[in-house]
């Protein structure tokens, strides 16, 4: 009749962040506009990440707004500054930056009118969440206040931004060369119960510890690493793109099948954050990263559960049954719990 | 045709509407109320982005013919929030980060409310069972569970109606989990995706698409169709202009099928029509004849010599090959104690975004043309459209449409060349929209890997030498198989300090649909390998998995397998943290599940059994929201 | 895409088949739609056009439901989420509970019908099974001449391939007849790649009663899935056990008469294991649910209680 069986496994990742083993860049326009509130335009791409949301915490902190008062302008290579791809994890890191710089060089501008009208240094201005103060002094406005002040001196608080990060080519013979400059590493441990009537394999429970550099956004972070182990988890036990001499024989969702709520584990994410040294924001990435062990882990985790080794991907019913029949000669335990 | 007099209410207000018989009611929502929060994820019930309510019965739309819903009532997902206000639920999902690409929310939010609905008190499994019906692809439904939980609670008068507005923020905001800022318009279906936008004088693609894996055109004839009365253009290899070809890293894929076509649902010709039912009447007019070539399905096979040849740039059928060496792993094999040898296979997938591609192009008044697609990567589809136009790069212009999910699928320029060249030719705004089946045989996929590995270790668990063949089939086209192949070597072997490294990553050309950029590009496959392959280590060796990777991870100041020096290196902290927090019992892999003390830990959930709905109410359960 | 010339939603039986016997060979019948309309997809079976689509939802005789001692009725619209939702259909039929709870998912329920998942006549199909276990009998009604004809068959029977029935032309499936099954344990086990939305790999229906003491079983129904071209009966199975006593060797012993039947090509060995522990697991689960407590101590499996 079979039974469950549980099992754990451990796997661990690195990745890269940002376009590999070529120079990457990204630029920002940013402006103190009207009213304290602040404009962001670059060529970012938002495609469902949460990047936006980020960009505007990082452009209220570099200029002291409110992440709500921040617009930013959508994708659209006639209109912004070239940011490139979304992809390789490189958002945070190369646009989050590059925003980071532009809103510097324009708070730089509202400071030093503010600065001069005040008479006081410019580094003792502080502007923060749309407040204006000099440190050790009385002397406060609102940030719409100081927008008013500098566009009546003549000067429209706009700045500009860009970020490299250097990477070099690798060497044809060898590989040799410096493909990044920010690393993330991360490690995962799955929980299993394998229904050995079925080969049924399901994932109860997932732990994940990755580092992402600074977080900007911790409910973010968590989130990418969810849909990533998900995604995954669809890798290793059901996903399964098949062709048959050219022709697809899997056309629809009902053939392709793709992971839903009843097959998803329970994920406890751990955000260990590793600030990047060679960059201004200290953040690095999330997006792939925390899909990479989510695999072995759960293979290994079947392994521990049932001591079947599932080398060919996916770990179907079928695929782990008749693995299973192979290691039919080791004594059956009785493990259910 | 028959056409049908409706006389129904939606969203509270009285509609009367003549329409054809047939017309399915998600058609109907989108096409003459313009009520687009319900989505053609699918159109075959198999996702649930087109869910709503009829006469308080939640219904996947693409499956409803708007015939049946006469007399009845109707509750979309516009209908949530009529007066402003969002329901507790969709505050909810804005609150717990519910909605990442947003595409399946409007759905999603409609299977939530029908879940409470149906059970203000529905315990976690009952909840899930109800949304089993919605597929999502971005958030791995962590944050829906806890968003309906929430709202559910509120709703029950157990937590308060503060719990659902966003986190109450200090004066920075770099560090705390600032409520995502497009929320509110992804619950809502306020949010327009390029499928959802219409532009005045539209015209409607359709794609005539490969029937063979391999075949050379010999005549592609287009008169017959371009005859047809509501047919404004057909489009083919030969109104491009400018070098034809498109590719992330290699430029070898013909916007559509030039000589001859090299995969099932390439790109042949197109058509722009007055309506969709005369594309697709035009492209059954198009004659095209073909003459069927060898073709090559397996990677390994289309490496051998007489294997039938794709490109005439790639004699070999190889498109990229990268080499990582270090050391001399011979040498390190021979200091070896213990050897071990095993073959990894991985499977292509589908990105599956739920928004299957869509995009609209036009020539605007100052003769830019212009495509609003939901592109990954607009910047370099300009200098792709520019070429291929043959326009200055100032005179093409790319925006990016809200972007219904990605995952790399969405970086190849797969169909925005067709759209240019229709609205070049026609001067009208051009739309194309493709239906799930299309999407899923015309695009890229993950690449699949076949890795010979070999370690060989010592018996204290160090690595002495690590070499991997890795084989990708790369499918049809190059696009950015050069770049897996790349990530896929460089991070093959591991965090791991390794004197001895041979890494062979191999991307080859095959009759089989592309494969290119995927989430985690190449490293997810490679690092599989290694990482099944540590913990056979661990059991043979007797260690500890985790410690396993102690004896050998990278620390501040590792040299990587490319040479390169890293300052600072986070891995001892993640595997303790990870450690920790799972309660990990240490011991070597072998087998151990029967005998585990870590297991059941709190952060799992119960199996899935079914049919929870039917088992004792549950009320309260570990999803509660704190 | 689905098309059509005309669209009728007629209101009464009569007027349904009415419009059949006046529109020979030119109409499509739909009742939840749930399978013609995906597969009238391009990329799948492709466009088909009818010149006459008759959409059987407004008729609400097909959605009776009615119970007498022994058998029980059912209307072909009857929509699989009733199996859920209504307590006389749980009390009588209590498989098709736990049958329709791995059936498509709470949305499709609503709208794909009992009938259109027979006539549909999918190998796969998930409320075969359990029907033919219940001694199910078809009712197919036509009209000749003005006059309505009218003939039963078992639901064995109807079906006799992979997506063909003994429907004849201008015969409609009306309704389906099976034993009341109250007072039996029922179980309903399938697998396929996940757990919603998902075509069955294998699935198995199992109802016992049983004589609480001494412990036998009286009265056992068994039918198998998804394993060859049509569902089937699994009679040597009951036959084997009706009578014996309930152990779990009794049921091992049953469950393995039954391995050779499986004739789907496609993952033949797989499903042969399967199918026994299948049996064994729906048997056991059948007598749980029947109030029969195991205490054998081979017995892992958590009891679904229902």
């Amino acid at each position: 009749m079979g039974d469950k069986r549980r099992g754990r496994g451990f796997a661990a990742g690195w990745y890269g962040i940002a376009r590999t083993a070529t120079v990457d860049r990204a630029g920002a326009w940013a402006e103190l506009d009207d009213g304290g509130t602040a404009k962001v335009v670059t060529g970012v791409t938002e495609i469902g990440e949460g990047i936006l949301t980020v960009l505007a915490q990082v452009a209220a902190d570099e200029l002291g707004v409110r992440p709500e008062d921040v617009m930013l302008g959508d994708n659209d290579t006639s209109r912004t500054p070239e940011a490139a791809h979304a992809g390789a994890s490189r958002q945070t890191y190369m646009i989050g930056n590059a925003v980071a710089l532009a809103c510097r060089e324009a708070r730089g501008r509202l400071v030093a009118e503010v600065a001069d009208h005040w008479g006081v240094d410019p580094a003792s201005i502080v502007t923060r969440a749309g407040a204006v103060w000099a440190r050790n002094s009385n002397l406060r406005m609102t940030m719409d206040e100081a927008v008013r002040l500098c566009k009546g001196r003549g000067v429209v608080p706009v700045g500009s931004g860009t970020f490299a990060s250097q990477h070099t080519g690798l060497d044809p013979e060898t590989g040799g060369g410096r493909p990044w400059q920010a690393y993330v590493f991360g490690a995962q441990i799955a929980e299993v119960e394998v229904d050995t009537g079925t080969g049924e394999v399901q994932v109860l429970g997932v732990w994940a510890a990755h580092d992402v550099g600074r977080a900007v956004n911790p409910r973010g972070v968590e989130a990418q690493i969810e849909g990533g182990v998900v995604m995954a988890l669809g890798q290793a036990l059901m996903e399964d793109y098949r062709l048959k001499d050219g022709y697809t024989t899997t056309p629809g969702f009902a053939k392709y099948v793709l992971p839903t709520s009843l097959d998803v584990p329970r994920i406890t994410s751990v955000i260990v954050e590793d600030p990047d040294p060679l960059s201004p924001l200290g953040v690095k990435g999330v997006g792939e990263p925390g899909m990479v062990p989510t695999v072995p882990a759960i293979m290994n985790a079947i392994y521990d559960a049932i001591g079947v080794r599932i080398t060919s991907l996916p770990a179907t019913p079928e695929a782990v049954l008749e693995a299973l029949r192979g290691t039919r000669d080791r004594q059956p335990g009785n493990a259910a719990r | 045709m028959s056409s049908l007099e409706l006389d129904l209410e939606i969203n509270g207000r009285r509609i009367r509407r003549t329409v054809p018989a047939h017309m399915r009611l998600l058609d109907f929502l989108r096409d003459e109320l313009n009520l687009t929060g319900a989505k053609e994820g699918c159109g075959a019930g198999e996702c649930g982005t087109c869910s709503i309510f009829i006469d308080g019965v939640l219904m996947k739309s693409c499956l409803v013919p708007t015939a049946r819903v006469q007399g009845k009532k109707i509750e979309t997902v516009e209908g949530l929030a009529r007066r402003g206000e969002l329901s507790p639920l969709q505050k909810a999902f804005c609150r717990t980060g519910a909605s990442q690409c947003g595409y399946c929310i409007p759905g999603m939010v409609m299977a939530a409310t029908a879940a409470l609905r149906r059970n203000p008190h529905a315990g976690m499994e009952e909840i899930k069972e109800s949304l089993s019906g919605n597929i999502c692809r971005c958030t791995g439904y962590q944050k829906i569970f806890e968003a309906v939980a929430l709202a559910r609670d509120v709703m029950n008068g157990m937590l308060p109606a503060t719990a659902l507005d966003a986190e109450v923020l200090g004066d920075t905001f770099v560090g705390a989990s600032v409520r995502r800022l497009d929320a509110p318009s992804k619950v809502t279906g306020a949010l327009k995706y390029a499928a959802d936008m219409t532009m005045l004088g539209m015209l409607h693609m359709q794609v005539l698409r490969s029937p063979y894996p391999h075949a050379r055109i010999v005549a592609l004839d287009t008169a017959e169709a371009e005859a047809m009365p509501g047919v404004e253009a057909v489009v083919t290899h030969r109104d491009v202009p400018g070098v034809d070809g498109f590719g992330v890293f290699v430029h070898d894929q013909p916007v559509m099928a030039r000589d001859k076509v090299r995969y099932v649902g390439e790109a042949v010709a197109a058509v722009a029509a007055e309506n969709l039912d005369i594309a697709k009447a035009a492209l059954a007019r198009i004659k095209v004849r073909y003459e069927k070539l060898p073709a090559v399905f397996d990677a390994f096979e289309a490496m051998r010599r007489g294997a039938p040849i794709l490109h005439d740039t790639a004699r070999d059928n190889v498109v990229m090959h990268i080499p990582i060496r270090r050391g001399d792993v011979e040498h390190g094999f021979a200091e070896s104690d213990v050897i071990l040898e095993e073959t990894y296979r991985t499977q292509a997938i589908e990105h599956a975004y739920l928004e299957p591609e869509a995009g609209l192009g036009y020539v605007d008044q100052d003769g830019v043309v212009t495509i609003v697609s939901p592109s990954q990567n607009v910047t370099h589809h300009r200098h792709a459209l520019s070429r291929i136009l043959a326009l200055p790069i100032n005179k093409v212009r790319m925006i990016m449409s809200p972007v219904g999910g990605g995952f790399g699928g969405k970086e190849d320029m797969i169909y925005q060349g067709m759209l240019a060249l229709a609205a070049l030719k026609t001067r009208r705004p051009v739309r194309y929209v493709f239906t799930r089946e299309e999407s899923i045989v015309a695009t890229a996929k993950r690449h699949p890997f076949v890795v010979s590995y070999k370690m060989g270790v010592k018996r204290d668990g160090r690595i002495c030498a690590t070499s991997m063949y890795m084989v990708a089939d790369g499918g049809a086209y190059g696009l950015s198989t050069e770049g897996v192949m790349r990530k896929a070597a460089i991070l093959a072997a591991g965090p791991y300090n390794i004197a001895h490294v041979r890494v062979d990553a191999i991307g080859v050309y095959t009759n089989n649909t592309p494969s290119g950029a995927f989430r985690s590009f190449g490293a997810l496959q490679s690092e599989f390998a290694t990482e099944s392959h540590l913990d056979m280590i661990a059991e043979r060796l007797g260690i500890d998995p985790i410690e396993l990777r102690r004896i050998n991870g990278m620390r501040d100041g590792a040299i990587t397998h490319t040479r390169q020096q890293l300052d600072s290196v986070s891995l001892m902290t993640v595997l303790d943290a990870v450690a920790k927090a799972a309660g990990w019992e240490a011991g070597a892999p072998t087998v151990r599940g029967e005998t585990r003390s870590d297991l059941g830990a709190a952060g799992n959930r119960p199996p899935c059994t079914l049919g929870a709905r039917l088992k004792t109410r549950e009320t309260r359960d570990s999803w509660e929201v704190a | 895409m689905l098309t059509c010339d005309e669209y009728r939603m007629p209101e009464t039986l009569d007027d349904a088949l009415a419009l059949m016997e006046r529109h020979k060979d030119r109409y499509r019948v739909i009742a939840g739609a749930t399978d013609l309309l995906p597969a009238t997809r391009a990329g799948r079976l492709g466009d088909i056009h009818a010149p006459m689509i008759i959409d059987l939802s407004r008729i609400a005789a097909l959605r009776s439901v009615a119970v007498n001692a022994e058998r029980v009725r059912i209307g072909a619209c009857t929509e699989m989420a009733r199996f859920l939702d209504a307590p006389l259909l749980a009390r009588h039929l209590p498989v098709m509970l736990h049958c329709a709870v791995w059936f498509g998912d709470d949305q499709l329920r609503e709208a794909a019908t009992i009938g259109g998942n027979l006539v549909n006549a999918s190998p796969a199909a998930d409320a075969a099974p359990p029907l033919i276990a219940m001694n199910a009998v078809v009712t197919l009604e036509s009209r000749d001449g003005g006059t309505r004809r009218r003939r039963d068959l078992p639901l064995e029977e109807f079906v006799t391939g992979p997506g063909t029935t003994r429907l004849a032309q201008g015969e409609l499936l009306t309704a389906i007849e099976c034993d009341s099954m109250a007072g039996y344990g029922a179980a309903f086990e399938k697998v396929g790649h996940r757990r919603s939305l998902v075509i069955s790999t294998v699935c198995v229906a199992a109802l016992v009663r049983v004589d609480h003491w001494p412990g036998r079983f009286v009265d056992i129904r068994l039918a198998i899935g998804a394993i060859a071209p049509v569902p089937s009966r699994l009679r040597e199975c009951e036959e084997f056990l009706s009578g014996k006593p309930i152990s779990s060797a009794t049921i091992g012993a049953a469950a393995r008469l039954v391995s050779a039947r499986v004739q789907s090509r496609t993952r033949r060995a797989y499903r042969a294991e399967v199918v026994v522990n299948f049996i064994e697991r729906a048997l056991t689960d059948a007598a749980v649910n029947a109030g029969v407590a195991f205490d054998d101590a081979t017995r892992m499996k958590e009891v679904s209680h229902v």
